[in-house]
């Protein structure tokens, strides 16, 4: 029985040992950069999540991680990055409670933004609490400026500079009137009020301006009611069930207008041009924008996209979400740490070569150099129609009418 | 105006068609088979996955391929109740504590269903398109589908009503509901009905998301919706009564329509302001006993 005891206390001390020395040498060497992210891998947001930046940064990590990683001299060596994914269930507290764990449980190098801008909302102040870079993906909001964090950088453009090209180009055509519906969100709100004032400041008449609830079954009564005001541009704020619904009724339906515009959902090559067809999407106007003319370095994202999986990626953010985790590389690179203020301070300052040409940050921290702002689809290509030097082909106005369906 | 007004109510009636159909099988699983499922909106999303893809990839008509939805998701109802529920049932002390295991299990179910639907499917939406052109109705437009769609969801059910109402095993159902232990004893194979009420639901969702996917884009998780207006229309109906349901489904599917008419952005909102007043002023529901 004495033995007995001896050897179970020798085999805990090996043990013991054994662990902590374990321990020890994981807290020493640092083998790997871990960059977390909360994100809606199911619920209606997921929809989003895989038609927009969800698979972006799963092919960056993987492109890092077949060049060996990132060189980060603190450590005189390239680090391979590992992404940790949580379910929101596209629910903001449940991105909220997540967030907050992946930075203080799980102590990830980084964090990657969640899905949609209200939850971009939300989760950007958490990450300036603790300092914690943010990059803006997918969402964008005026509110967010007014925030002001340090750690945050807005990638995406929206309203902001969106309204005034929709309304350029709306003024270039010669549209006279529009009806503005959107969604009873961030997104839907501040689209739809940003829309309104730039219209009637260039003397586009806005014959009706309401609102919608997410998931609504039924949009028909606000298309009808538009093509009985006879108004020449019909625009949408809406996320891919409304964005869908939309154009599925008003096909159904046979309402044509001059102009017909939705932010979210046009962009997708895959839900939304392949649902309908291209012959069928002709015309139709979305949120954007860029295309695989825009810079060489879209071509070949492009490629790399449907290389890795088989379908092309979308034409809004896509590029955008690629290019800031190019300039996000450099950044640490650059740095030569993982340290949080001193990369997020050469991100602020510094320019880099990315996909879509330089890319910088203005001193709000936003990306500004977009290579579009509104797209329209032409042929199956989604092309970039602001009045600009960004332009990939002028606008098609208007709209063909949707095509007679076989009966 | 006779137009606009014609035009809201048809829509409304459209929209209502496909809500009574879907509550009709939660009905009939809570009413008769005392099972609260949770999952229900799981089934119309099989029903409307196993109706897109045999429209995308066989090319099958989405209206013939209910005669296939159907007993798939029939089947996988039946044995569901054969296999878990029986045995909760007969593990139960009370059918309180039945009702309320088995609405645990049923949440179980719904996550089970709902990933397996991810893993093969992935989580984007999916659509087609199917009989998508206008029909004039007296002076207001309709979407061909959507018509054919009420038709359908009509037709479904009052020949589901009629099986209740007049066939031998309809008859073995309503007893069941009533009493269980005295149709037990009266020869009533109870548990085979009781199977048999919980694969009907299961049946009548399936159909109903066979013909959802007509008109609506689908997704893994789409079920849940769909569920909560079940909820809300089973009640306003009258739990277990099947012409309640269906009644009021269309009453559901109305006011959705009015208020979306007023303001959009009150739609939703309006159907909770009606399950509340309902429960306050008539608890029952309308065709309540």
């Amino acid at each position: 029985m004495k033995n007995r005891g001896v050897l179970h206390l020798f085999v805990f001390g090996v043990l013991m040992v054994f662990l902590v020395g374990v321990c020890a040498t994981h807290s020493l060497a640092k083998d790997k950069i871990r960059i977390g992210q909360a994100i809606s891998l199911s619920g209606p947001n997921a929809i989003g999540v895989s038609i927009s930046g969800g698979r972006i940064y799963v092919m960056w990590v993987e492109e890092i991680n077949k060049n060996g990683g990132i060189y980060v001299k603190e450590y005189g060596k390239k680090l391979p990055v590992e992404l940790i994914r949580y379910d929101d269930k596209t629910d903001i507290g449940t991105m909220t409670k997540l967030l907050e764990k992946l930075i203080l449980e799980d102590k990830v190098d980084f964090v990657f933004p969640p899905w949609a801008t209200a939850w971009l909302y939300a989760a950007a102040p958490i990450a300036n609490k603790y300092k914690y870079i943010l990059i803006g993906g997918p969402g964008g909001a005026l509110k967010l400026k007014e925030l002001s964090l340090p750690y945050f950088f807005q990638v995406l453009n929206f309203s902001e500079t969106q309204a005034p090209a929709l309304t350029g180009i709306f003024k270039e055509v010669g549209v006279k009137s529009a009806a503005v519906i959107y969604r009873g969100d961030l997104h839907g709100v501040e689209y739809g009020e940003a829309m309104v004032p730039y219209f009637e400041k260039k003397g586009i008449e806005v014959k009706m301006k309401k609102s919608y609830p997410p998931g609504i079954k039924d949009l028909s009564p606000l298309l009808k009611e538009a093509e009985s005001l006879d108004v020449d541009a019909f625009c949408a704020a809406s996320y891919p069930d409304g964005g869908m619904l939309l154009t599925g009724q008003s096909l159904e339906l046979g309402i044509n207008f001059n102009a017909f515009f939705i932010t979210v959902t046009p962009f997708s090559p895959n839900l939304y041009r392949d649902t309908f067809g291209t012959n069928t999407v002709e015309g139709v106007m979305g949120g954007g924008a860029w295309n695989a003319k825009s810079s060489p370095g879209a071509k070949a994202f492009v490629d790399k996209f449907v290389a890795r999986f088989g379908m092309e990626p979308d034409y809004w953010g896509g590029l955008y979400y690629w290019s800031s985790l190019q300039h996000f590389q450099q950044a640490i690179e650059k740095a030569g740490t993982l340290d949080q203020k001193k990369i997020r301070d050469i991100m602020a300052t510094e320019k880099f070569e990315t996909a879509l040409g330089p890319f910088w940050y203005d001193k709000n921290r936003y990306f500004v150099n977009h290579p579009g702002e509104i797209g329209q689809w032409q042929k199956g290509v989604f092309e970039v129609i602001d009045p600009g030097e960004k332009r990939t082909a002028p606008p098609l106005y208007p709209k063909p009418a949707w095509p007679k369906p076989k009966k | 105006m006779i137009v606009r007004i014609l035009d809201v109510v048809i829509a409304g009636l459209l929209l209502g068609g496909i809500y009574a159909m879907i509550a009709v099988g939660l009905s009939l699983q809570y009413g008769v088979a005392r099972v609260l499922n949770i999952a229900h909106g799981e089934f119309i999303m099989l029903g409307a996955f196993i109706t897109w893809w045999l429209y995308t990839i066989v090319g099958i008509n989405p209206l013939v391929s209910l005669v296939i939805c159907g007993p798939i998701v029939f089947t996988i109802g039946f044995i569901l109740y054969r296999t878990l529920f029986t045995r909760l049932r007969a593990s139960s002390p009370s059918s309180a504590a039945f009702e309320g295991s088995s609405m645990l299990a049923c949440f179980g179910l719904l996550f089970i269903i709902q990933n397996v639907a991810i893993l093969i499917w992935g989580a984007d939406m999916k659509g087609y398109s199917y009989l998508a052109f206008p029909v004039n109705f007296g002076g207001a437009k309709f979407a061909a589908n959507r018509l054919v769609t009420l038709g359908f969801a009509m037709v479904i059910g009052v020949v589901f009503y009629l099986f209740l109402a007049r066939a031998r095993l309809g008859k073995a159902i309503r007893a069941a509901a009533q009493a269980p232990a005295t149709a037990g004893l009266m020869g009533v194979n109870i548990n085979q009905v009781l199977a048999l009420c919980f694969g009907l639901g299961a049946l009548m969702a399936g159909l109903g998301g066979s013909l959802l996917s007509i008109s609506y884009k689908i997704y893994p998780t789409m079920g849940l919706e769909y569920t909560i207006i079940a909820l809300i229309v089973i009640v306003l109906g009258g739990l277990g009564s099947i012409p309640g349901s269906f009644i009021g489904g269309f009453i559901l599917g109305l006011v959705g329509s009015i208020v979306t008419y007023i303001e959009p952005g009150l739609a939703l909102v309006a159907y909770y302001v009606m399950f509340m007043l309902l429960l306050l002023v008539r608890p029952k529901g309308i065709l309540g006993k």
